[in-house]
């Protein structure tokens, strides 16, 4: 298994996926960077461009990815399990639109339904790996439960480009503007075997809490609360809307013509910006913790 | 000839199947490479018992603990939203290569050497086993800004906590 700096630097340094969150990072103050090199990570959190002290942070870095206990590779593999299944889903929903026009293949667009109410599950499975991911990174920081809220928020803040794509690309331009407000309602329709045709949840399955799908449901409902409450007043606070989510992506993709619920399926099947900014996010955690140790 | 068959074919089972335990029970958390360095998690002070210890947040500076993990706790200082600086406990029972770089230390802090790593960072080492670090980010912060960050650290409490047993 490589490791998370590993990881790092294989990631692209220009394709659609980098485009399409350069192009949303327009929407976020602050901007976003594609760090790709270790070295430079290391060099920004140490505030120091001494080359011995570069290279022990990155032996210490290695080490502790390395260590299976420490969860920075599980929080890599829960990012891998969600980006495969949207690539999945993605590519299917691409092949009922394509096969729509088609009168032999139309049976395929039939078969393939994506219900609003199974976006939003997918959503949710994407907030509960994003969860789970923080404390494997993490652990549970502070003695408190407000401890563990503002470590949360805080990072929530810190990955605020990944937070906007979240809320753009899997809520937004699906579900349409009502889509934070709408999540309640959907997830309430949802049956727990719904949940089998998200391919996402079979991977994720033994790693969330509670035993057996109804419990599985009853830990998405509940765990997408929060979150909501933290993405309502951010995407309020942003304008965030689906119209201004395409014109910024058209900004570095391009013009688009299709509807919005095309845009998601095209950026579903061609694009991994969850599991991009997530190995940015996991390293520069582990690089904060390796400077600390050295 | 029938009989070399059927007992190729039972070797072949037989390994086949050991193979098949090995790799699908879960004997995983048994192999090395779980912890750090391989050191059991028994030695090593949980970063829990760290957090009490951190300096008290002074004029308008907020503390938010980012990390905690099995002998490693990490908070960030920040001002107004601003990350000033980034504190750090940890045990180095499975970093001892961390401990060479005290002795040839002359500075002390409270007693205990202390050492600048870079421009931006400074570690002091309590009871040759606790190593407390402030990393300067953003704007950065002197020297003489991050020792008086390591003095409010509770260097007393740290001194006096115990490896479990």
């Amino acid at each position: 298994m490589s490791s998370v700096l590993e990881r790092l630097e294989r990631l692209p340094r220009r394709n659609l996926t980098v485009l399409a969150i350069k192009g949303l990072s327009t929407l976020v103050p602050g901007g976003w960077t594609n760090i790709t090199r270790a070295d430079a990570l290391i060099g920004d959190v140490l505030g120091s461009s001494d080359p011995e002290l570069i290279r022990q942070v990155r032996a210490r870095a290695d080490v502790l990815s390395q260590a299976r206990h420490e969860g920075y590779g599980r929080a890599l593999s829960l990012y891998d399990a969600v980006n495969r299944s949207q690539k999945a889903a993605g590519g299917l929903r691409l092949l009922a639109n394509i096969g729509g026009a088609l009168p032999l293949v139309k049976r395929v667009a039939d078969l393939t339904p994506t219900s609003d109410s199974l976006q939003a599950a997918d959503l949710s499975l994407k907030v509960a790996a994003e969860m789970l991911a923080f404390t494997q990174v993490n652990g549970l920081p502070g003695d408190s439960f407000g401890d563990f809220a503002a470590a949360l928020g805080d990072y929530a803040g810190e990955a605020r480009v990944r937070m906007a794509a979240l809320i753009c690309f899997d809520a937004l331009l699906p579900l349409g503007d009502q889509a934070l407000q709408r999540l309640d309602g959907l997830l309430g329709g949802l049956h727990k075997r719904d949940l089998h045709q998200l391919p996402a949840y079979a991977g994720m399955a033994r790693l969330l809490p509670g035993r057996g799908d109804g419990a599985h449901l009853t830990f998405l409902r509940r765990g997408i609360e929060p979150w909501l409450g933290w993405a309502e007043g951010f995407s309020s606070q942003l304008g965030l809307t689906g119209q201004k989510a395409v014109q910024a992506l058209e900004g570095t993709l391009g013009p688009w013509q299709g509807s919005f619920k095309q845009m998601a399926t095209f950026l579903d099947a061609f694009t991994d910006t969850y599991q991009h900014t997530g190995v940015q996010a996991v390293a520069r955690r582990l690089v904060e913790r390796a400077a600390a140790e050295i | 000839m029938a009989r070399a068959l059927r007992w190729g074919v039972g070797l072949l089972l037989v390994v086949s199947l050991s193979i098949g335990a090995f790799v699908l029970l879960p004997f995983r958390s048994w192999l090395p490479g779980g912890t750090v360095a391989d050191v059991p998690l028994s030695q090593v002070v949980n970063g829990a018992a760290f957090n009490r210890l951190f300096p008290e947040p002074q004029d308008g500076d907020q503390l938010v603990f980012t990390q905690e993990k099995r002998g490693f706790s990490e908070a960030r200082l920040k001002h107004d939203g601003q990350v000033k600086a980034l504190l750090a406990i940890s045990d180095v029972t499975t970093a001892p290569e961390a401990r060479s770089k005290f002795e040839a230390s002359q500075s002390r802090l409270q007693g205990w050497p202390l050492v600048e790593q870079g421009a931006q960072a400074t570690a002091l080492l309590v009871a040759d086993r606790f190593q407390v670090k402030v990393i300067g980010q953003g704007e950065g912060l002197d020297p003489e800004q991050r020792q008086d960050l390591l003095a409010r650290f509770n260097l007393r409490g740290l001194a006096a906590l115990q490896a479990p047993a």
